[in-house]
């Protein structure tokens, strides 16, 4: 296997299949994979969301998505990494994002994996909107965070 | 010297639209530019906003050329 040519970044807005995108990062040597999947959450602080709306700066995700699979392979004893954000309309309990972390020793996939969403929550141009039974709101981000980190 | 402008999200909402061209000074930097951008769409200033120079993070002092493609957004939110 060419271990180098399974890192993979989509952005799309069908439904995502956790387990296909899971096995497309495993190289030889991995013993471990460490996958996360986010979804949509129907009860934020008590406030119940009917459905969300995700909106990105699609060029502009992808190369910073890229960003972060080149700096967790910098810095985490990792293999592949393989993230696809899904857009668009997404019901309660529908997967969002799933970040896959391919690595020979499952420690390092469980730091990467982590790391790899706190940065995607941070620096990725995805915005979500809550809809809610009397009204909608895009949730913004806490840049102050962002900025600190550049 | 003309540029795009694209908003996102909230600051589409903000503005009532998702690209706009406006007119910069030649010489402008990345400062002047969102300086300019506020003060014509007022309403973004509620906002925590972000800004890219052609797909990237800007600097300040990056200097504008003709045709780049900037984007006001607010902090992000995905995941």
């Amino acid at each position: 296997m060419n271990q180098n040519k399974v890192d993979f970044i989509e952005l799309t807005t069908e439904s995502l299949d956790i387990g296909a995108i899971a096995r497309r990062v495993v190289p030889a040597n991995c013993g471990a994979i460490v996958t996360l999947d986010g979804f949509v959450r129907q009860f934020t602080k008590g406030r119940e969301t009917l459905y969300l709306v995700y909106e990105g700066y699609e060029p502009m995700a992808l190369k910073e998505m890229e960003k972060l699979i080149e700096a967790a392979k910098a810095q985490f004893q990792i293999e592949n990494v393989g993230i696809v954000h899904r857009l668009g309309r997404l019901e309660i309990g529908e997967t969002s994002v799933v970040i896959s972390v391919a690595a020979p020793h499952r420690r390092a996939a469980f730091e990467a994996c982590e790391w790899l969403i706190k940065e995607l929550k941070r620096t990725v141009p995805i915005w979500k909107k809550e809809v809610y039974a009397d009204g909608e709101t895009w949730i913004e981000g806490d840049k102050s965070e962002m900025m600190n980190d550049e | 010297m003309k540029v795009s402008v694209l908003f996102f999200g909230a600051t589409a909402d903000a503005v009532g639209g998702r690209e706009v061209e406006i007119d910069l000074a030649d010489g402008s930097n990345a400062d002047d530019a969102f300086a300019e951008i506020i003060s014509a769409y007022p309403n973004l200033k509620q906002h925590k906003l972000l800004f890219a120079v052609n797909q990237e993070y800007a600097d300040s002092n990056k200097i504008i050329c003709n045709g780049d493609e900037l984007a006001v957004f607010t902090a992000v939110s995905g995941g």
